[in-house]
C-alpha cells in the first residue's frame, strides 16, 4: 500500500505529511526541554548563590571557566554541521549525488567530534568529584547536556542510515528522498537551537 | 526550486553562518564584562539570552525555513510558545513572593 502525500502537498495543510509530522514532535520536543528550563529558573532563582557549593564545600564555577574554550569550540561546531546539513538537502536539490554525501559527512563528524568534546569535558568534571548529586547546577548540567546529548546520538544514527543504507531511495524516489533529508535537516537545526540556549545558561551566565 | 533560486539560498546560508559565529563570540564576550546591575549578574544574563534569541531566530527562520513555512507551522509554533511561556513563567511565582504561603 502506498502511503499519501510523502511527495505531493495535502490541500488543507499545504504541506507534505512529514513536514507537519516533524513540526508536531519538534513541538512537543519544545516543551520537554522547555520543562527541564524551567526547572533551571526555579533552582537558579531559588539558590543563593549559583553555582551552588556543595557537600564537599566547593563550587564548581572555577572549573567551569576552564570549559568555556571547549564549550565554545563545540557550539562552532554544531553551526557547522547545520550549515553542511542544509546544504547536504541543497545539493540533493542541485541534484548532486556527490556533493550531499560529502556534507552529510561532514554533519556526521561534527556530531563525533562534538560527542569527543563532551566526552573529556565530562571525564574532566567527574574526576574532580562533580557528579551530578554534588549540587542543583551539576544536577542540571548533567540532565541538559544529557538530554541534549542524547539528541546528538539519534541523529547521527539517522543521518549515517541516510548516508548509507537509506541512500537507495535517491534512484528509485528522489523527491521523496529530498524531503527526508528535509525532515532530518529541521530535527537537527532545533538540536543546534537547543545547544544555543544551553551554551550561556550553563557555561557563561553564572 | 530552480537552480538560481538555490544559489540564493547558499549565499543566505553563508551570511546566516558568519552572523552566528559572531553572534557566539559576542556571547562570550558579553560574559566576561560587567554589566552593573544592582549588583546582580541581572545584566549579562538578558545580553547573554538576548544574544541567544536573536541566533535561535537566524537558525530557526533561515535553516529550518520558518520564514517562508506554511501559516499552519507558525500557529502550531505559536501555541508551543505560549505554552513554553507559561512554563517557564511559572517558577517566578516563587520568586516574586506570588506563591510563598502555600
Amino acid at each position: 500500500m502506498e502511503i499519501p502525500y510523502n511527495v505531493e502537498v495535502r490541500e488543507d495543510t499545504g504541506l507534505y505529511n512529514s513536514k507537519l509530522g516533524i513540526w508536531l514532535f519538534l513541538a512537543s520536543e519544545i516543551m520537554l526541554f522547555g520543562g527541564l528550563f524551567s526547572a533551571y529558573i526555579l533552582l537558579r532563582t531559588g539558590a543563593p548563590m549559583w553555582p551552588p557549593i556543595g557537600a564537599d564545600g566547593h563550587s564548581v564555577l572555577h572549573i567551569l571557566k576552564d570549559t568555556v574554550p571547549h564549550a565554545t569550540f563545540n557550539t562552532v561546531v554544531l553551526i557547522l554541521s547545520s550549515v553542511t546539513m542544509v546544504m547536504a538537502w541543497v545539493s540533493l536539490k542541485q541534484k548532486d549525488l556527490s556533493k550531499y554525501k560529502l556534507y552529510l559527512g561532514t554533519t556526521i563528524v561534527c556530531a563525533i567530534i562534538f560527542l569527543v568534546v563532551k566526552y573529556f569535558e565530562y571525564s574532566h568534571k567527574i574526576h574532580e568529584g562533580f557528579v551530578p548529586a554534588h549540587d542543583t547546577y551539576m544536577a542540571l548540567y548533567f540532565t541538559l547536556t544529557g538530554l541534549h546529548g542524547l539528541h546528538i546520538i539519534g541523529g547521527i544514527v539517522v543521518l549515517a542510515y541516510f548516508f548509507g543504507p537509506g541512500i537507495n531511495m535517491w534512484v528509485s524516489e528522489p523527491e521523496r528522498f529530498t524531503n527526508r533529508i528535509e525532515i532530518v535537516g529541521l530535527y537537527w537545526h532545533f538540536v543546534d537551537l537547543v545547544w544555543i540556549f544551553l551554551f550561556p545558561i550553563l557555561y557563561l551566565l553564572n | 526550486m530552480s537552480r538560481n533560486d538555490m544559489t540564493h539560498h547558499i549565499s543566505n546560508y553563508r551570511k546566516i553562518f558568519v552572523y552566528l559565529l559572531i553572534g557566539t563570540v559576542l556571547t562570550v564576550t558579553a560574559s566576561y564584562l560587567e554589566f552593573n546591575v544592582q549588583n546582580s549578574i541581572a545584566g549579562a544574563v538578558f545580553v547573554g539570552l538576548t544574544i541567544a534569541t536573536v541566533k535561535g531566530y537566524l537558525v530557526a527562520a533561515n535553516f529550518m525555513h520558518l520564514n517562508s513555512e506554511k501559516k499552519i507551522i507558525h500557529w502550531i509554533l505559536l501555541l508551543t510558545v505560549f505554552f513554553l511561556g507559561l512554563l517557564l513563567f511559572i517558577p517566578l511565582l516563587w520568586d516574586l513572593n506570588l506563591m510563598s504561603h502555600y
